[in-house]
């Protein structure tokens, strides 16, 4: 018998539960899977084919695709007699994935079009002399094809939308490997944020574990801080530690706060002494207290720096803040010298020292982290601040009370 | 003492907090159809169905509460999960299953709105378009989350179906006789409404929205107890308005023998709190209830269908990107809106019937449901208890025994005559 070896491009659907023949024609069972061993922004070989026996004691038996005669549309053939082919029972978890398993129907991110999207068949065909996985089809044709009904569509209005298997990143099973897709980490983080919105909490989560941790940081931060949440208490303290201790101090400590008391302090626990200890410092003051409502949003200049200086220093820092008003002088150590405004920086003369515009500063304008609301009010409205100071018991900045803060407090829903 | 006081503020701010999916989809369950339904049941049947509804607490509150937790432990919704669990064809099927029955929902609710607005001598003609086009425009434009919160507050109006079912007087003896009395008819009238009941009190697109609510919030599995605990309770309250609404239209139409052929003659059942107000205010409650289906179920669909598909979803995407979210949005208030439109078509009927049509689909979704619970590989040790088990089954073969012999007596009769 005579069987032609023609150029193949074939679809998943057009394989499954399609019967396995071996070289005398005799049924062995239907195809039920096909294994690969994926590698980042390669066409993937096909490896085994994964076939359901008709009969004998192992049902699911894992044959190399070496001895595969004929894999195309409804028809697979062996090279061999089956008794020949060394068939496998077990192939190791770690190294091999089945495309119908865990790809056929699951979500993938498309890297390209940097959007999450759903398998609805996969191209198979040849590349290099080797049947490979070529693509994801993601279209109305591809569901088409797996409904039965691709006449249906007799006037072709349905075009096959592929999207390229290197630019592909398949989530479920995937990940466990470590395999991610060059381009993946190539995404900016804001997109990379949206795409894990996208993805459900189990994927979205793997993705996010896949990441070395400082990408995976500023992917969490830019994550809507609801999911953040969700995402970090699904992760847990010991796997979200590393990447937590990326993150910035006030996204650690606003996160920290939303976690229940018990949850928070396991991940305290999980993070880095230092970092764990400025979170700390900040998280333990009650809502209503100076250290509770502070916010770290400031700019700092050295008593030693010209005016020219702190102007720099503020064109530099604007853009990551939302508002500026004044300047907190600090020496190399924390300790606080003082405010200057903006108004002050301005009318000096460009190269004046910092330290000697600050005269007639009081250590009484300041507040304590543990003062309450009434004495916040009652300071800032005696000394008419708008932002005031927040000092340790060693005179060392920790923060600033803005007037927008005690705002906040009394109407936190406006 | 205070701190005492305090802690256990603590614990209800928490519980609110949690609060939400349970009752949100519990009071959506009391929408068109099912006032329409309620007060049918008992203005046709008096106080006779209520066992059935009694039954249907137990197996709403279990129903429920297995969507709250398929969402708790896969955090996905069901339209994912069937996708990739039993893949292209049980996923076209089922997504087919849920769009007829949530269509049929959608039509019911905008007869409602129409039938509402009726009452104040709107005609339908005008109603309706102005209603189609609001809902799109708000959806599209505007404050989904805001708009669902007013509606929600306002279809708290079912409080005054408690406060008349004590007005009207009841035999609350014989009320409660009947909830534990089972009785039933073999005709094509008595089990068009039954299944009806079924049907409007629980439903496939009620399953759906459960689970992506359960999902969205981000419940943590920790706090499995307490989302039960409020699915349990918002049941019941659901179930409690809709025996008040039994009772008082058994007191007021069945006792006096008047059948609701229109939206004016359920109103008549509030005449013992509202007088001549009762037009006004049961005109008011409808319609609320309509509104809230209204917006509540086209975007339910098209969150279901885009992630069983795929499709990008979410009002935040543009039209092109999310040209398959925003089209069955469309679809699903166009073609219930020109179904509604139809000249002299009987919104009443339209109501019940679409109910019946829920009621018949809904095996389809529960035997989804159920398969997905009590598979180890998905829920883990988090499969089903054996009583759960056993109230799933008594309702979704109830169903199919209840529509099995409403075709049969439908034949029966159709030869008869």
């Amino acid at each position: 018998m005579v069987r032609c070896n023609f150029p193949l491009m074939v679809y998943l659907s057009e394989l499954i539960d399609v019967e396995v023949k071996d070289s005398t024609d005799s049924i062995i069972g239907t195809l039920s899977d096909i294994m690969i061993k994926p590698k980042a922004n390669t066409y993937s070989p096909l490896k085994y084919l994964l076939v359901k026996k008709n009969k004998g004691k192992e049902k699911l038996v894992f044959v190399p695709y070496d001895y595969v005669e004929i894999l195309s549309k409804g028809s697979i053939f062996l090279k061999k007699i089956f008794s020949k082919i060394p068939t496998e029972n077990e192939l190791n978890e770690e190294d091999y994935i089945g495309i119908r398993k865990d790809i056929w129907d699951q979500q993938i991110v498309d890297v390209e079009g940097v959007r999450v999207v759903r398998v609805n068949d996969i191209k198979i065909g040849m590349f290099e002399q080797k049947m490979c996985v070529l693509g994801i089809d993601i279209s109305i044709k591809g569901i088409l094809r797996r409904l039965g009904l691709e006449k249906l569509d007799v006037f072709d209005f349905f075009k096959v939308n592929l999207i390229d298997w290197r630019q592909a990143q398949p989530v479920k099973g995937f990940l466990k490997l470590d395999i991610l897709s060059d381009s993946l980490d190539k995404l900016h983080p804001a997109d990379l944020a949206n795409i894990i919105e996208d993805l459900s909490l189990n994927n979205g989560s793997e993705l996010v574990k896949s990441l070395d941790s400082k990408d995976a940081a500023k992917v969490l931060e830019e994550v809507d801080p609801h999911l953040q949440k969700i995402m970090v208490e699904y992760i847990g303290p010991e796997e979200a530690s590393e990447i937590l201790d990326e993150m910035s101090v006030d996204e650690i400590t606003d996160l920290v706060k939303t976690l229940p008391k018990e949850k928070a302090s396991l991940f305290l626990e999980q993070l880095k002494k230092g970092t764990a200890r400025k979170v700390e410092k900040l998280i333990h003051y009650p809502d209503n207290t100076a250290g509770g409502l502070m916010n770290m949003e400031l700019v700092t200049v050295k008593p030693e720096w010209t005016v020219h200086e702190a102007i720099e220093e503020i064109k530099k820092k604007s853009p990551s803040q939302r508002s500026i008003l004044y300047v907190y002088v600090v020496d190399k150590d924390g300790t606080f010298y003082g405010t200057l405004s903006l108004r002050k920086l301005i009318i000096s003369a460009p190269n004046t020292k910092v330290k000697n515009l600050i005269f007639n500063f009081q250590l009484s304008s300041t507040l304590k982290p543990e003062d309450e609301m009434k004495d916040i009010i009652a300071l800032m409205t005696k000394y008419d601040l708008f932002t005031a100071a927040v000092l340790d018991n060693t005179d060392k900045l920790l923060g600033i009370v803005s007037i927008d803060d005690v705002m906040r407090h009394f109407a936190p829903d406006a | 003492m205070k701190e005492r006081f305090q802690q256990i503020w603590i614990k209800i701010l928490f519980f609110l907090t949690i609060l939400g999916p349970g009752i949100i989809s519990a009071n959506a369950d009391n929408d068109a159809g099912g006032i329409t339904t309620y007060s049918i049941v008992g203005a046709h049947f008096g106080t006779k169905m209520l066992w059935i509804l009694f039954l249907l607490t137990l197996s709403l509150a279990i129903t429920q509460e297995m969507g709250v937790r398929i969402g708790l432990v896969t955090r996905q919704g069901l339209g994912g999960l069937i996708r990739e669990n039993f893949g292209m064809k049980w996923t076209a099927f089922s997504m087919f299953v849920m769009l007829m029955a949530n269509l049929g929902t959608i039509t019911a609710e905008f007869a409602g709105i129409a039938a509402s607005l009726e009452i104040l001598n709107v005609t339908k003609f005008i109603s309706i378009p102005i209603a189609a086009l609001l809902i799109w425009f708000i959806l599209y434009k505007g404050s989904f989350q805001t708009t669902q919160k007013i509606f929600l507050v306002f279809s708290l109006f079912y409080i005054v179906y408690i406060v008349n079912g004590f007005l009207v007087g009841p035999d609350f003896k014989e009320a409660f006789q009947a909830t534990i009395t089972p009785y039933i008819e073999y005709n094509t009238t008595f089990l068009i409404t039954l299944i009806a009941l079924i049907g409007t009190t629980i439903t496939p697109w009620g399953q759906f929205f459960i689970q992506s609510y359960v999902v969205d919030k981000g419940i943590d599995l920790k706090h499995y107890q307490t989302s039960k605990l409020e699915v349990y309770i918002g049941a019941l309250i659901t179930n409690v308005v809709s025996f008040f609404i039994i009772i008082s239209t058994a007191a007021t139409l069945y006792k006096h023998g008047i059948t609701i052929t229109d939206a004016k003659d359920a109103a008549i059942a509030l005449k013992p709190l509202a007088g001549e107000l009762a037009q006004f205010l049961f005109a008011f409650g409808l319609f609320s209830a309509s509104m809230l289906g209204a917006f509540i179920l086209p975007t339910a669909t098209a969150y279901a269908l885009c992630e069983a598909f795929g499709w990008d979803s979410g009002f935040d995407i543009d039209l092109k990107r999310g040209k398959f979210f925003y089209s069955i949005i469309l679809i699903s208030i166009v073609i219930p809106a020109l179904i509604v439109l139809i000249p002299k078509i009987s919104l009443i009927n339209i109501m019940i019937l679409s109910q019946d049509l829920n009621g018949i689909l809904l095996p389809v979704i529960l035997i989804f449901v159920m398969n997905i619970i009590n598979n180890k590989k998905i829920m883990g040790e988090y499969t089903n208890r054996l009583l759960a088990n056993i109230v799933s089954w008594i309702t979704i073969s109830g169903l199919i025994i209840a529509t099995l012999a409403l075709v049969y007596y439908s034949f029966a009769e159709m030869i008869l005559k």
